[in-house]
């Protein structure tokens, strides 16, 4: 045999060899265990969450899946959609939420609680929990407070003495417009803040911060939010936000973006106006203030797991993994260094790269003084202001 | 010797035949391993179920912008696709971007064209959001997640000499000024684009808000009042002509300069980057009434079959658009940036006062109104804005025939169909070595039938008289001397002038003087085709101050529905 053949051969008899072991796995792999076991299935968990809380979620969500958290040998996959609360709300009462989410944060605890009724109804149990291991659990929190320009913000003080609901309501009357109040000519007429509360439930918030104020007393019931006195004073002030359209949904990102131009000020949340403040300065030669009203209002942005049999046990489980995460020392501080207050007590507001601290001259405060807080407003009361918001103010 | 030397070469070439067999014998070899491997990786891969990293399909987000930043736009796409982004299981995602106007992205946003959408305002994304819910009889909108990454707010552009003859800038300046100064000067021109775009509605807003005296609460009662009508109307008067939208003026007022209009309404970035291209100087006046800003969101579409690859695929384009490189390349092209940490008046900004332009500006805005009030004011502007009187010059020569005459009775349909005022005017003249068929002006109230009758009667058959064609329509416009309409004729041809009887210098000098003495006529020429004859069209458009555009089979029906905004 030739040097040649001997080649020609061996290198057959080694393509053969491995065309038989590969056979052979492939065998194997059919008949029992294979050689390459099956990866473990990610387990996938879908969050949808408020708008004012969703980049720190998000960020918080690409932490954990880079830190390759596991539930019973699965790896755990966050991911985050971002949806208002009443939009949410909405979708989940026409079970219009296609795929359900493994959990929801919403802006509100109010929200949880006027889903789980309304759907309650249609499916004889408890959606969400109240209690338990996988009861709504606030994962921050956030005040609504006034951020108003400076310059506007004396005027207002100076004609007024206090920035509240009334105060507002009366710059927003004045018929000169800002002159009239004492300010510039070329500020032109005053120009409240309030978000679509069809777009951003700070909206309705701030609906029923003012009927407390107007009331004042904390719990406001139905026939306070549909008496004639108080909604012809309600179109008067709203008669004074520049813009409900879809741009008018990141409220605060508006007061940044566009100015003084298109807000003087607006009862906002406390998180989105800390986290503007630096940007407001650096755009806007006017920075901002912060005022706490005494009737206060807040998000408490809780973690509520779907107990339906949509999703599985170990998918609700994986929820509660990114719960505890979020609800951890560090991934708490990192909220407060954008501006939400941690629901973890152990974690300071003071600490390094707080907001709070940050921003104290221009009226930001850890403890917030003499207030009184607005109790969560039920079903009716939410629904009889954005019918009076449809007829009155989107349609105006 | 000679076996000698026939021994040597015999065996020179058995050892040739050797090393031969011996290279094929190895590349046979290395098929079969090859082979081999390739079915051990089958096997391995059928045994595991794993998914090996072979065969990537590439996610593509399917994303629609508008004209005024195109530029702009592209540029950041193809920035975002050259970043190779991947998603979660490595699979390349790729920005596949179209250029559509607001109107056309709002249609085929609710036909499922698009994964996303980038209209110039968030005006759009409301009568998506309404008219979706109408249709689809529900209460949840289709506008998802949205982000703006740059905004601009709406500007009176005007030649700075022009600006300090009006007072400026020791006086702030508004739309008042401009109507008493439209008014009172014969030579003063101006435009704002039609409605369909956001600066074109927005402008038509603060004119109505002008009307009532107010810069609030615009009620439909107001926007329908005969004495607002009648404000409206009289400053309309006084426009030029409209347009497809701002940056086809901007592009125009570059290469005409100051013959062409002496102030129009765009956003702010629009006269930053004309003053970075011309020597000629425009000012931003931000009205002293308030104006409104465009703010240029990426909205993402919630059909129902949006998988989560695309949804993965927005995140990571909206995570590159607000990325600090980006937004430095917004604010570069003139652009306020979405991100406030970005100062406006870096040594690098192109936002400067040499530039035009008042970074501190502007102090106030118009109240956007509801939409149905939107949609009132766009309905009544039809009432309000300067009429038409346009003559269509469609060439029907036997070169016509076929696709290209289908396309352009489809594109004529479209024309009409996108003017909606029954007040307009509009006559048709179907030539080929002759005139054959001649409909006189008339409002499309009475004629939208007939013409449209006429429209579908074309026939394709002999030469080109294309300039007598035209000169019978100039001479139609220049006897009825209505000074108070657009006067304008929209001719279109696909070959060679070859049997007219006017020259061409002749039609060119006529259509100048009649210009100046009589009434001005604008005229659009299209050139449909390769064979089109653009030196012609070109020298008719320039002695009327209009326009030549190309076209094809594809593009002729979007060509016509542009051209259509100009009235």
């Amino acid at each position: 045999m030739n040097r040649t053949r001997l080649i020609f051969f061996a290198v057959i008899g080694l393509a053969l060899i491995i065309v038989v072991a590969s056979l052979g796995v492939r065998w194997l792999g059919q008949q029992k265990a294979p050689l390459v076991g099956p990866a473990p299935e990610t387990l996938e968990v879908r969050i949808v969450c408020a708008l004012p809380v969703e980049p720190w979620v998000r960020e918080a969500a690409k932490d954990f899946n880079a830190q390759k958290h596991k539930l019973e040998g699965h790896p755990i996959q966050v991911t985050v959609i971002p949806m208002d609360g009443l939009t949410a709300m909405s979708r989940y009462e026409r079970e219009e939420m296609n795929p359900l989410p493994t959990a929801w944060i919403p802006d509100s605890r109010y929200l949880v609680e006027l889903v789980n009724a309304a759907l309650k109804e249609m499916r004889g149990r408890d959606v969400f929990l109240t209690d338990g291991e996988y009861r709504a659990r606030p994962i921050v929190l956030s005040l609504f407070s006034w951020g108003i320009y400076q310059s506007r913000a004396e005027v207002l003080r100076q004609k007024y003495t206090d920035v509240n609901w009334q105060t507002i309501h009366d710059a927003a009357m004045a018929k000169g417009g800002w002159p009239e109040l004492g300010g510039d000519p070329a500020w032109g007429y005053f120009k409240l803040v309030v978000p679509n509360p069809h777009k951003n439930v700070g909206g309705l918030m701030a609906m029923v911060a003012a009927a407390g104020e107007y009331y004042q007393k904390p719990r406001i019931d139905t026939a306070d939010v549909t008496a004639p006195e108080f909604q012809a004073w309600l179109k008067e002030l709203m008669g004074a936000v520049t813009d409900f359209s879809s741009l008018g949904a990141y409220s605060v990102e508006n007061l940044a973006l566009f100015g003084y131009s298109m807000g003087d000020g607006g009862q906002l949340l406390e998180s989105d106006l800390l986290t503007n403040m630096a940007g407001i300065q650096t755009r806007w030669e006017d920075p901002l203030v912060i005022v706490y009203p005494t009737y206060l209002t807040w998000f408490d942005f809780p973690f509520t797991v779907w107990m339906g049999p949509e999703t599985t046990a170990l998918e609700k489980n994986g929820a509660l993994e990114f719960e505890k995460y979020l609800l951890s020392p560090e991934v708490q501080q990192k909220a407060a260094e954008r501006g939400l207050r941690p629901a973890n007590l152990e974690v300071p507001l003071t600490g390094e790269g707080s907001l709070f601290v940050r921003w104290q001259s221009q009226g930001a405060m850890t403890v917030v003084p003499r207030t009184t807080a607005m109790r969560p407003p039920d079903r009716d009361v939410l629904l009889a202001l954005l019918r009076w918001f449809d007829l009155n103010i989107a349609e105006r | 010797m000679a076996r000698k030397q026939r021994k040597q070469s015999a065996g020179k070439t058995e050892e040739r035949g050797v090393r031969q067999a011996i290279l094929w014998t190895a590349i046979a070899g290395l098929v079969v391993i090859c082979s081999a491997c390739g079915l051990v990786y089958w096997a391995v891969r059928q045994a595991s179920g794993v998914r090996l990293p072979l065969g990537r399909e590439p996610v593509t987000l399917q994303v629609a912008y508008s004209p005024e930043k195109g530029e702009l736009f592209k540029a950041l796409v193809a920035g975002f696709n050259g970043s190779k982004a991947q998603t979660g299981d490595g699979r390349p995602i790729r920005v596949e971007a179209q250029e559509l106007t607001p109107e056309r992205m709002i249609q085929a946003a609710a036909g499922g064209e698009f994964h996303a959408i980038s209209p110039d305002s968030s005006i759009w994304l409301d009568v998506l959001d309404r008219a979706w819910m109408e249709e689809q009889e529900t209460e949840v909108g289709l506008v998802g997640e949205t982000v703006r990454y740059a905004v601009s707010p709406v500007v009176l552009a005007m030649w700075e000499d022009v600006a300090h003859q009006m007072g400026y800038p020791q006086r702030a300046l508004g739309w008042e000024d401009l109507l008493v100064k439209a008014q009172s000067d014969p030579n003063f021109r101006w435009s704002h684009p039609s409605t369909s775009s956001a600066s074109g509605l927005l402008a038509t807003l603060a004119e109505f808000y002008a009307g009532v005296g107010k810069t609030r609460g615009l009620t439909e009662e107001d926007a329908q009042a005969q004495a607002t009508l009648d404000y409206v109307g009289a400053l309309e008067k006084t426009v030029r002509y409209y347009g497809e939208g701002e940056w086809a003026v901007v592009q125009q007022a570059l290469s005409e300069g100051r013959a062409y209009l002496e102030a129009f309404v765009c956003q702010e970035q629009l006269v930053v980057y004309f003053n970075q291209r011309s020597s000629d100087r425009l000012v931003a006046i931000y009205p002293r009434e308030g104006t409104l800003w465009e703010d240029h969101p990426l909205a993402l579409l919630e059909l129902s079959d949006l998988s989560s690859d695309a949804r993965q695929a927005f995140g990571l384009f909206r995570d590159f658009l607000l990325s600090e490189a980006s937004q430095r390349q917004i604010l570069a092209a003139g652009y306020r940036p979405a991100d406030l940490s970005i100062p406006l008046d870096s040594p690098d900004s192109p936002l400067t006062l040499a530039n035009g332009v008042d970074p501190t500006q502007p102090q106030t805005t118009l109240q956007i109104p509801s939409p149905s009030v939107v949609e009132v004011v766009r309905d009544v502007w039809w009432y309000t804005k300067r009429h038409t009187n346009v003559y269509l010059v469609v060439d029907t020569s036997g070169s016509m025939r076929g696709e290209k005459l289908d396309n352009v009775q489809v594109a004529l349909g479209a024309f009409l169909g996108s003017i909606k005022g029954d007040q307009e005017r509009v006559g048709l003249i179907d030539f080929s070595h002759e005139i054959k068929q001649f409909l006189f002006l008339d409002e499309l109230g009475s004629n939208r039938g007939e013409l449209e009758s006429a429209i579908a009667g074309l026939e394709a058959q002999g030469n080109t008289a294309l300039l007598d064609a035209i000169a019978t329509a100039y001479v139609r416009l220049q006897d009825m001397e209505d000074p108070e309409r657009i006067n304008a004729i929209v001719a279109m041809t696909d070959g060679l002038e070859n049997a007219s009887n006017i020259e061409l210098g002749e039609l060119a000098e006529r259509i100048r003087a009649g210009n100046q003495q009589g009434v001005p006529v604008v005229i659009f020429c299209i050139a449909y085709g390769s064979d089109a004859d653009f030196k012609t069209l070109q020298a008719i458009a320039d002695a009327s101050g209009g326009q030549v555009r190309s076209g094809d089979v594809t593009t002729i029906e979007e060509l016509y529905k542009i051209l259509s905004t100009y009235f």
